[in-house]
């Protein structure tokens, strides 16, 4: 080993380790993949320096085909996680915990929000804000959709008025 | 220095690095998180300074710590930032700094490759992916990190392990290699000849390899791209429009 | 004729109602439908047409061969199984005893599957119950055809399987699924004698042909010599096979109920063709039995018993089929009275055994006859077969009348018929055993009494059934329909046949002795120097049959009050018979009890013990793993740290290993 390359290595193997950290503490599946990539990182520099070592190419080499899988794992992970997503409308990974033993006490149950950032939903009987200049007046032929999901943007936006409102 | 002080410091740094991660994990909030991404990089970067640093002049130094200590800041930002958009920031700026290590280790058409692919075509893909998923803002599983303490202990435990593993090599480091003998029919071969232009670092060398050595298997990687292509089309969810 | 012909004589024999099963079970749900009963057909007139090619031509010109093992005409098949000394091969073998038997079963399978057609038309199991039947008369053909007891013992179950098939051919009805298991069930009992039986044979004679075993004279002297318990031993059990499937007493108990099957069942199976296979066994046995004496006259007193008895319950029954089912018990009961007499002399062996085998064919073809008449008026009654529910069907259905009559009168053994000769045949030759023998001459006089007094029951139970049925005001019950309808043309025709073969069989074939005589080519028997007609038993039994049916007018047509006053006198005696001497009560107590507690004993043995065990296993790895399975959270973070930390293992396991 040369001397100098020694902490490309150091470095290498903490990029991996930071990775590691990342890939198992955070629940966000995005989160998880990059911490993947961060990974794949260190490893890349190890292979780098390693070929230098040696003073040949195949460190390089390898390290252009770990590129070509990582592109490859990169497509096809974010369609899985949109797949994933379009089930729960939601990235965070506990939700997909089928495997669990049924009656295991849950020793480390899904955590509640720290804050609540969610958009309460309005009382339903209150009146919606129509458009500014219109009368807010409500009559059994408006069709007003009453707040019945939990997903905020669809809260937020009353049903379009008629055009000759 | 001797050895055990070395030792001892490689391990009081890693130490000291493995509390400023557990700081900063969430869901501690405000200045204790700052401190403890900075507790944690400066641990990281002072264990790699235990071995011994880069050769060369000063511009070369300078530019090393530089790479090594965005890529690790930057890592340990990425790993423990509660939002998600920032992290996906924090993680080009590593590919940055790695990148730049790439470029110090002879790598230059591998740190532009790389800079080219993941800056510019999976972090945008990742942001886009982030900001379609997450239009109301943060949410609360970003908030808590899952078993933080096992996980540190069990990844310092393993970083220790690699760096000692390192340093017991880099004591009995053979004399640097200078790339294999040739035989005689590589030396009839003039692509094998060495030359200024085959030096190992240069693009010309690196595309010999691959186009020579690794023809097959370069055709392969470009077949996998293209079935991951048709695999992603497929998976991915068709979707009613204006959703996803 | 040429070896070849005799070659494809003897196996279109049995092939060609295999070929029909075949082609039955593969086309008949797609294909054939309704008309499933033309291979069988086809298949059973080939058999036929050549059994009675063997039995005139084929088989007597084997008669003047002077070396007696090979007496018969052969057919060599191939070698089935060979182990060591062990060479079982399947091969046909046709002499005077098997072509005749052969001829009745072929030509009575032919005009049961032709009256089938009519009577099953319509049934949604028409293909199946063709198939069943030729893969039965495949069997059956076989079992005769046999050349060693190896062959013989597995279509002996063969034909045990059809007729489980057949008995339970309405396998919907709970009644005829019970029939089908009990008829199976106690033949295994006999079966189980049988195959101990043919074990001992092969134990003894190290080989199992018949050639060998039977015919060779000389060394079956000189191995009853070295072995004579041996002998007797072989004798009883080959006995009990005969015994379970030929429903001798106490193992008759599955043949009355086995009428739960269709009726050309009970005619073909269960009255002239499976049933006597015993008896078959038995008389091909002679030569066997000719060295236990104690065997011929247990068969003897076996005989009679059951021949009584079961005449005793058909006294009482209402069901038409049961009555005619005990009766073939009781006709069964005089083949093996017959059987038995070589026990007073080899020469009365022979005698004994044409008499038997004689009754075997009349009664073939007039119990089939009757049995098929029974079914035609249940087919015009509309499925009713107690007799309390109609009478009088005399104008109602003539052509069955008539054939009735003729079975009845033959089986009665009204003179000139055909029953009259078989019947008269075993009488004569256990009188003259009664005189003949000294050390058994009085248990022979006694069965001959017995005899004698069971054809007067036969003939009273007989035109009971007859009179109860044709006779009296005319009554149909309301299943029938307003005009039940006389048996169509397929049905009438294999009656009238039958009917012209019970009036004319016996006497065209007893009177010359032209059976006797062809009998006796058999190997193994010894020819009877003279032939007599004994003047004397002859009036006497035909004196007895009209009595007999003179006391059945006089009860049920002169005084149709008189049964039920005779009954209340005699309860006892009437509940005796009706309810056939309690026999299935006594077997329930003494064997289905104790074994229904035996299996009560064992069903607690596995649930406290066994089941315990099984849980125990089965609670042991939940045990085991119950702090591991804490891991199983199923979140995938904590599975990746898992990874991670297995991974550091594994590192640290290099490193270990690197500081070796």
């Amino acid at each position: 080993m040369t001397a100098d390359s020694g902490c490309y290595l150091a470095v290498g193997a903490a990029l991996f380790v930071l990775g590691g950290i990342g890939f198992v503490t955070r629940r966000n599946l995005i989160l998880i993949f990059l911490s993947v990539e961060l990974m794949l990182h260190g490893v890349s520099l190890t292979l780098l320096t390693f070929g230098r070592m040696h003073n040949n190419l195949e460190g390089q080499s390898f390290t252009i085909f770990m590129l070509t899988v990582a592109a490859c794992e990169a497509a096809l992970g974010l369609s899985l996680v949109l797949s994933l997503y379009q089930r729960t409308k939601s990235l965070d990974v506990d939700i997909w915990s089928k495997l669990s033993e049924p009656d295991l006490p849950k020793w480390d149950k899904p955590v509640q929000p720290l804050e609540s950032r969610v958009v309460r939903e309005e009382h339903p009987a209150s009146p919606r804000l129509t458009k500014a200049g219109g009368l807010p007046e409500i009559d059994d032929d408006f069709p007003v959709e009453l707040a019945t999901t939990t997903d905020p943007r669809k809260v937020l936006t009353p049903s379009p008025p008629d055009d000759d409102y | 220095m001797s050895d055990s002080a070395v030792q001892g410091m490689l391990y009081g740094s890693l130490a000291a690095g493995a509390v400023g991660m557990w700081l900063a994990t969430s869901p501690r909030t405000g200045a204790l998180r700052v401190l403890g991404s900075f507790l944690a990089s400066a641990g990281l970067i002072a264990a790699v300074a235990m071995f011994s640093g880069p050769g060369g002049d000063v511009t070369n130094k300078i530019l090393f710590w530089m790479f090594a200590a965005s890529a690790l800041l930057s890592g340990v930002l990425m790993v423990t930032s509660r939002e998600p958009v920032y992290a996906a920031l924090w993680f080009a700026l590593a590919t940055l700094g790695t990148c730049g290590l790439f470029m110090m280790q002879a790598a230059p058409f591998l740190a532009a490759a790389t800079i080219i692919v993941y800056a510019g075509a999976i972090i945008v893909t990742f942001l886009f992916v982030i900001m379609l998923a997450q239009q109301q803002g943060r949410s609360f599983y970003d908030y808590r990190a899952r078993t933080p303490i096992m996980s540190i202990v069990a990844s310092w435990l393993m970083l220790a392990a690699l760096l000692w593993n390192f340093q017991v090599w880099q004591k009995s480091a053979p004399a640097p290699e200078t790339g294999p003998a040739l035989t005689a029919e590589a030396a009839a071969n003039p692509f094998s000849q060495p030359s200024e232009l085959n030096k190992v670092d240069s693009l010309r060398a690196l595309g010999l390899s691959l186009f020579g050595d690794y023809l097959y298997a370069v055709e392969i990687a470009g077949t996998l791209l293209l079935v991951a292509g048709i695999g992603a089309i497929a998976i991915a969810p068709r979707r009613a429009e204006g959703t996803i | 004729m040429s070896p070849a012909t005799q070659h494809l004589v003897l196996w279109l024999i049995p092939g060609a109602p295999l070929v029909a099963a075949l082609a039955i079970a593969l086309l008949g749900k797609t294909v054939l439908h309704e008309r499933s009963h033309w291979p069988c057909w086809l298949a059973l007139a080939t058999s036929m047409v050549c059994a009675i090619l063997l039995v005139t031509k084929l088989v007597p010109s084997t008669f003047e061969n002077a070396d007696e093992t090979v007496m018969g005409a052969m057919a060599t098949g191939y070698s089935w199984l060979k182990v060591g000394t062990i060479d079982v091969r399947i091969d046909l073998r046709a002499d005077a005893m098997s072509a005749l038997m052969l001829t009745m079963v072929t030509s009575v399978s032919f005009l049961v599957s032709i009256f089938a057609a009519g009577y099953m038309h319509g049934d949604k199991g028409y293909p199946r119950f063709f198939g069943a039947v030729s893969l039965f008369v495949f069997s059956m053909v076989m079992l005769v055809l046999s050349a060693n007891f190896l062959q013989l013992f597995i279509f002996w179950e063969l034909v045990g399987l059809c007729s489980y098939l057949l008995i339970g051919f309405w396998f919907q009805k709970p009644s005829a699924a019970a029939a089908a298991k009990k008829a199976f069930v106690v033949n295994r009992i006999g079966d189980m004698g049988l195959i101990l039986g043919i074990f001992l044979i092969w134990d003894t004679f190290g080989s199992m042909d018949f050639s060998k075993v039977l015919f060779d004279a000389d060394n079956l002297s000189l191995i009853a010599q070295d072995h004579p318990t041996r002998m007797i031993a072989i004798c009883f059990l080959l006995l009990v096979g005969a015994m379970g499937k030929s429903a001798q007493f106490p193992l008759h108990v599955w043949l009355p109920d086995a009428m739960e099957g269709p009726t050309p069942v009970s005619a073909l199976i269960h009255a002239a063709t499976m049933v006597t296979a015993g008896v078959y066994l038995v008389a091909r046995s002679t030569p066997l039995f000719m060295y236990a004496p104690q065997a011929q006259v247990f068969i003897s007193c076996i005989g009679a018993t059951t021949a009584l008895v079961a005449a005793l319950i058909a006294l009482t029954q209402t069901d038409l089929k049961r009555v005619l089912a005990y009766s073939t018990v009781s006709q069964l009961g005089y083949m093996f009275m017959a059987l038995g007499v070589g026990a007073a002399g080899a020469e009365l062996a022979t005698a004994g055994a044409t008499a038997g085998m004689f009754h075997l064919v009349t009664h073939g073809v007039f119990k089939a006859l009757l049995f098929l008449s029974a079914g035609s008026v249940m087919h015009s009654m509309g499925d009713v077969i107690d007799m309390r529910r109609f009478s009088g069907l005399r104008k109602v259905i003539p052509v069955t009348h008539w054939t009735f009559l003729c079975g009845a009168g033959a089986l009665a053994g009204v003179p000139l018929l055909a029953g009259f000769w078989s019947k008269d045949e075993i009488l004569a030759v256990l009188h003259e055993a009664g005189h003949h023998s000294e050390k058994y001459g009085t248990i022979f006089t006694a069965v001959y009494w017995i005899a004698t007094f069971t054809a007067l029951l036969t003939a009273f139970y007989t035109f009971r059934a007859y009179f109860m049925t044709f006779w009296g005001p005319e009554r149909t019950p309301p299943e029938a329909g307003h005009h039940p309808h006389d048996a169509p043309p397929a049905m009438a025709w294999p009656l009238r046949i039958l009917a012209i073969g019970a009036l004319t069989v016996g006497a065209a074939v007893a009177v010359t002795h032209l059976f006797a005589h062809y009998f006796e080519h058999t190997p193994g028997f010894t020819p009877i120097e003279q032939h007599v007609f004994h003047i004397g038993l002859m009036v006497q039994s035909g004196l007895i049959a009209l009595f007999g049916i003179a006391v059945a007018w006089f009860m049920y047509v002169k005084n149709p009050g008189l049964p039920a006053k005779v009954s209340q006198g005699a309860n006892f005696l009437y509940d005796l018979s009706s309810r056939k001497f309690f026999l299935d009560e006594i077997f329930t107590a003494i064997l289905v009890m104790p074994l229904r507690g035996l299996a009560h004993l064992c069903f607690l043995f596995d649930t406290h013990v066994i089941d315990r065990i099984v849980d125990g296993v089965g609670a042991l790895p939940r045990l085991l793993s119950a702090a591991p399975r804490l891991l199983q959270t199923g979140y995938v973070s904590n599975y990746a740290l898992m990874m991670w930390v297995g991974a550091l293992a594994c590192m640290g396991y290099m490193l270990g290993l690197f500081h070796q």
